[in-house]
């Protein structure tokens, strides 16, 4: 008896390996729920797959579409990436979030400009982004907050659940503010998405942004990630910035000399550099 | 042949993903301030180190024709780029006399993005993909 639990245990092994898709595997130690049990690993450090392809058999992820906005709000948004390209031809790009140290919110964070981290603990999944030090909190088997008591946000309210090997996530809450390529939004903004592992070190987010007051579709795109194994996330605070807004042009400019020095005032073009002791 | 070429490639391209090669990250704006066609060489003292998010920063006395003493600000990409292409935070100190590749403000003032950094010891960094590489040496 306790010798064909022994092969079935063995064979069980066997087919649990040859998956390959990189499951949790069954950890009494860690107390881990049965139902948990097969949920893909995603806790660790993660970059970006996008600009190499690294595993020939995985593609990077494909540019991100434009968004799909109604005419309406289309004409002021092409409006505004030419005027972008413009600022950026006369050399004078165009003062914004980054340069005023905001971070990117929701859906943008999820394009890891910088390594994120994924953390799975017992109801919770927790994506940290190294980049402006950005945390998004995904609550388990929760239900949607109404979209007017979801307090606007960076990175919003999310819930999720796993769908088999998918976890799948819903976000709301994001303030108008806060726009992904310059994309203008409603209030009633939706944010969707489906992660899933597509080998042993990559997975996948399929993100679909939904709102019928601005978007004539809704707007799909997807990031993939690759595994960091070992990488220790950097803290990241915004400080001492030397790029500032030049009031004449509303462009960037660069503070010449490090802060409280003699030089460190900005000085118009023209002006020659301060002399030094 | 390209069956093998292809293996050949498949094998050094798992390789790369064994060892954790890190990916570029994209620039977080726009680099348009700075002239990277027009690259310049400066030598100089360090009179500051800033390394902080979300750039870096050298400041530099140089030496000119006339000599007295230019003081330049050399913006370099984040912590995080540099630490993953092998920069310590510590490696650039007040006093140490350093080579520069900029691309220069398009503005004329004294100051650039970092393209390549030559220390006190010899050893050459670059600014990371985003900034782009030196095409003067």
């Amino acid at each position: 008896m306790s010798r064909n639990i022994r092969t079935v245990a063995t064979m069980l092994a066997v087919i649990a390996a040859s998956l390959g898709t990189g499951l949790v595997q069954a950890d009494s130690r860690a107390g881990t729920p049965a139902a948990q049990v097969r949920h893909p690993a995603l806790t660790g450090a993660w970059d970006r797959y996008s600009t190499e392809t690294l595993d020939p058999r995985v593609t990077a992820a494909a540019p991100v579409p434009p968004p799909p906005l109604k005419p309406a709000y289309e004409a002021a948004w092409l409006a505004q990436q030419k005027a972008a390209k413009e600022a950026d031809a006369r050399g004078q790009p165009l003062y914004g979030g980054y340069a005023q140290c905001l971070p990117d919110g929701m859906p943008a964070m999820m394009m890891a400009m910088f390594p994120m981290e994924v953390l799975q603990t017992p109801g919770q999944i927790t994506i940290i982004e190294e980049a402006y030090n950005q945390v998004r909190r995904i609550y388990l088997n929760q239900k949607q907050l109404p979209i007017d008591d979801a307090e606007p946000g960076f990175w919003g309210h999310s819930v999720g659940h796993w769908e088999g090997d998918t976890l799948v996530v819903n976000t709301v809450g994001i303030k108008e503010e806060v726009r992904f390529r310059g994309a203008p939004h409603s209030p009633n903004m939706q944010i969707d998405e489906r992660m899933r592992m597509l080998s042993k070190s990559i997975f996948e987010d399929q993100v679909t942004v939904t709102d019928p007051e601005y978007l004539t579709a809704p707007w799909n795109f997807t990031w993939k990630y690759v595994r960091k194994p070992g990488y220790k996330i950097l803290e990241y605070v915004c400080e001492a910035n030397r790029e500032y807004q030049d009031p004449q042009t509303g462009g960037i400019r660069m503070r010449i000399g490090a802060p409280g020095t003699a030089s460190s005032a900005p000085a118009p073009a023209s002006a020659p550099a301060s002399p030094k002791p | 042949m390209s069956n093998f070429l292809s293996r050949a490639a498949r094998l050094a391209m798992t390789g790369l993903l064994l060892t954790g090669t890190s990916m570029s990250a994209q620039a977080h704006h726009s680099f348009a301030m700075f002239d990277h066609d027009h690259q310049i060489k400066i030598s100089g003292t360090v009179t500051h180190f800033q390394w902080t998010n979300p750039h870096v920063y050298i400041d530099l006395d140089v030496p000119t024709d006339q000599g007295d003493l230019k003081h330049y600000t050399i913006e370099c990409a984040n912590p995080g780029i540099l630490d993953r292409i092998g920069w310590k935070f510590n490696m650039i100190k007040v006093g140490d006399k350093i080579t520069t590749i900029i691309a220069p403000l398009r503005t004329g003032e004294p100051g650039g993005l970092l393209k390549q950094v030559t220390l006190a010891d010899g050893r050459k960094f670059e600014n990371g993909g985003p900034a782009g590489k030196a095409n003067i040496q």
